[in-house]
């Protein structure tokens, strides 16, 4: 797989096709991965693609003033399925255009949570890893274990349901349609069986921990606001303190504004240094978009996104009158 | 030096909270970090990064620095009791000393002692440091490269060290010595005690990476401050601010008014040098409005502008921010990357 997603990149760059691909290379931590610019040729045996490879790359197309979508006339970009379908949310919103981005898709079975895996550990050191087949073995100086591999993969890809990109110009190996998965809304349905007090009690020692770090916003490839709301101090519009009333606020917002957009990727989660319990909103917001409007982000380059769309019968309670 | 046995610990932690505000590293939900303890259970002497570090005791993310209402403004009261931080490690009582460079001596300023923090002060001055050593260091761990290490006492009032059955406390500063002497339960030195510890430190000092000779690190990022290296330092980062919140030595701050009719507050908060509106300007004109601007300016505060004020580096190797980095940009390796740099010409 890997030998043929390189050959591939390399006949990009050397075809002229590309300027740019994104893709990973090996990380400096155990079982890490780190994002690869590949300008030239030689650098492309660099690049790896397995489980370790959990940054969606894509936020690089619009992040910051580099907006590598906007320096570049065509970038190559290696994508995961929830990678691939935050690149078709920037085409319907019009950030990048199809044609100046070479999608290549890799066969995802998973990324790791690392929080998982130092649950697993102890937060002790990890000295070897290996993974085969379904299974994960890790070493340290007083620890010896194996486990199945999906007890430390994402929450996300545990119910994915695109883990190929749905869209691509190139897909490395045979790309699968949408897995069968029914428990996709598990952890909001149980959620929404709890009395208000639980889930107010749960979501407030959450929020208690929220350092206000950004980093959840900045890896969010639905975040690329050139100024979000947070950064304004003019007029202010919340409270910078990490108090939970403030940090709730800001979580809310944010959950409404990718509302209808975020995909699922988990990049959020995982980039807490804190350990947020973020996807319980992200997905109950899917949920309702779902439910309201029947629209799942990043599918249809074609389809109007729910937000920007209306329809006469649509569910209207929320409209207070 | 005494020794007080595991099965003595409580009790020394009860006897410590009677006169001190006892600080230590606790597991605070799914994180880790220094909080003020109601009772020896809540410590956590296994952790040896906690995931916040302990600058948020005399520096917290947020601060009121004083009310008002029409009738006039006051500061809002301190703690009475002084602070005795428990189970620092070496990298975080050091990132005090050159925290307190900044708030404490302000030598630099055109008078002494004019712009001493008095918030930051009337923390630090009077605690008590407890320097436990760091039995097992992490491979993120490179507090070599910055001269301290895992049984160095720089920066602590009293140094501990944990074997097996005890805790072993030597007296380190002034302050220390007048503690451990104050205790009731001194001990002569024993040299199996001696030995234990000994064999502990080279342990944990085998499990260090290889030192990095960064002598000429300071040199180094004075020529490439307008090189196209930082671009390629830079490219993965996308400007959270994670590294520099979890950061001992990180302390920017903003200061930020709340108020509602005739009350409010002002408040000091951390701010990051990874925040897009960092240096924004009130025209709106912003000297770092890109993303490699900020990072240099991160790279450069730390190994350069923080050397050419006080002689030191601005970090002390904790490698905190190499964990928490969404996108794995190490600081081991944009060092490294800059010692090996070699400029065009
Ligand atoms: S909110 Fe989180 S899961 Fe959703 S798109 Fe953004 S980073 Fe991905
Ligand atoms: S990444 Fe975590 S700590 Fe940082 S702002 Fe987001 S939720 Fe808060
Ligand atoms: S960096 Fe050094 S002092 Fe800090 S925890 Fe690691 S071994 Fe201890
Ligand atoms: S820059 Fe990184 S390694 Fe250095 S003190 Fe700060 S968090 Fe620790
Ligand atoms: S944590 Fe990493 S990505 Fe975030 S600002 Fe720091 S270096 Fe950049």
């Amino acid at each position: 797989m890997i030998q043929n997603l390189r050959t591939e990149v390399k006949k990009l760059l050397k075809d002229k096709k590309v300027d740019i691909v994104l893709g990973w290379e090996k990380g400096s931590l155990p079982l890490s991965s780190s994002p690869l610019f590949i300008h030239k040729e030689e650098d492309v045996d660099r690049l790896i693609f397995d489980e370790t490879c959990r940054n969606n790359l894509t936020t690089y197309l619009t992040k910051d003033k580099r907006k590598l979508g906007k320096t570049y006339d065509k970038i190559g970009i290696v994508v995961k399925g929830c990678d691939a379908r935050s690149i078709v949310l920037y085409v319907v919103e019009q950030q990048i255009k199809r044609e100046n981005v070479i999608i290549i898709g890799v066969p995802c079975n998973g990324v790791l949570e690392k929080k998982k895996i130092l649950q697993k550990t102890e937060n002790k050191e990890i000295l070897e890893s290996k993974i085969d087949g379904n299974n994960i073995h890790l070493k340290g100086r007083d620890f010896d274990l194996k486990f199945p591999l999906k007890d430390v993969l994402c929450d996300s890809c545990l119910t994915c349901r695109y883990p190929d990109a749905p869209v691509h110009n190139i897909f490395i190996g045979k790309p699968r349609k949408e897995v069968d998965i029914k428990d996709e809304f598990k952890n909001v349905i149980d959620f929404e069986k709890k009395s208000s007090e639980e889930r107010w009690e749960y979501t407030k020692d959450e929020y208690a921990r929220c350092i206000r770090c950004y980093a959840c916003r900045n890896v969010c490839p639905a975040c690329y606001c050139n100024e979000c709301f947070v950064d304004q101090n003019d007029p202010q519009w919340i409270g910078k303190t990490p108090e939970v009333t403030d940090s709730i606020i800001f979580h809310l917002i944010r959950n409404l504004h990718v509302a209808g957009r975020c995909v699922d990727c988990g990049a959020c989660v995982s980039a807490c240094p804190v350990d947020l319990d973020l996807r319980i909103m992200n997905k109950k917001v899917e949920k309702e978009v779902k439910e309201r409007f029947d629209y799942t982000a990043g599918l249809d380059i074609d389809e109007k996104p729910a937000m920007v769309s209306y329809c006469e019968n649509e569910k209207q309670d929320f409209i207070m009158g | 030096m005494i020794k007080i046995k595991k099965s003595e610990f409580n009790k020394f932690i009860e006897n410590l909270q009677k006169n001190y505000s006892v600080f230590a590293p606790v597991t605070d939900g799914k994180a880790t970090a220094f909080k003020k303890i109601k009772s020896s259970d809540d410590i956590n002497n296994k952790v040896l990064n906690t995931k916040r570090s302990p600058k948020e005791i005399f520096f917290p993310q947020s601060e009121v620095l004083f009310q008002y209402t029409e009738k006039g403004m006051e500061v809002p009261k301190r703690e009475e009791k002084p602070f005795a931080i428990w189970g620092m490690r070496n990298c975080d009582t050091k990132s005090l000393l050159l925290l307190d460079k900044v708030f404490g001596e302000a030598h630099q300023m055109p008078k002494k002692d004019m712009y001493k923090d008095p918030y930051w002060k009337e923390k630090y001055d009077n605690c008590l440091v407890f320097n436990l050593a760091c039995n097992e260091p992490l491979s993120t761990c490179f507090c070599n490269w910055f001269d301290g290490g895992p049984f160095d006492k720089t920066g602590s009032d009293i140094f501990v060290v944990e074997t097996d059955d005890s805790f072993i406390f030597e007296a380190v500063s002034d302050k220390g010595k007048k503690f451990l002497t104050d205790c009731k339960t001194t001990e002569n030195e024993s040299d199996k005690e001696i030995k234990k510890i000994e064999k502990l430190k080279e342990t944990a000092e085998s499990f260090l990476a290889e030192k990095e000779d960064i002598s000429s690190l300071f040199s180094k990022t004075k020529e490439i401050w307008d090189e196209p290296i930082w671009d390629e330092i830079a490219a993965k980062c996308v400007n959270c601010g994670a590294c520099t919140f979890v950061c001992p030595t990180c302390h920017c701050f903003d200061v930020s008014d709340e108020g509602k009719g005739n009350k409010g507050k002002r408040i000091r908060l951390w701010d990051s040098c990874m925040f897009a509106i960092f240096t924004k300007e009130a025209s709106g004109h912003n000297p770092r409005s890109q993303s490699t601007q900020r990072v240099r300016q991160r790279v450069m505060h730390k190994y350069n502008y923080f050397m050419d004020n006080y002689d030191e580096h601005l970090c002390t190797g904790c490698g905190r921010c190499v964990v928490v980095c969404p996108t794995n940009l190490d600081i081991r390796e944009v060092i490294k990357k800059i010692l090996n740099y070699k400029n065009e010409e």
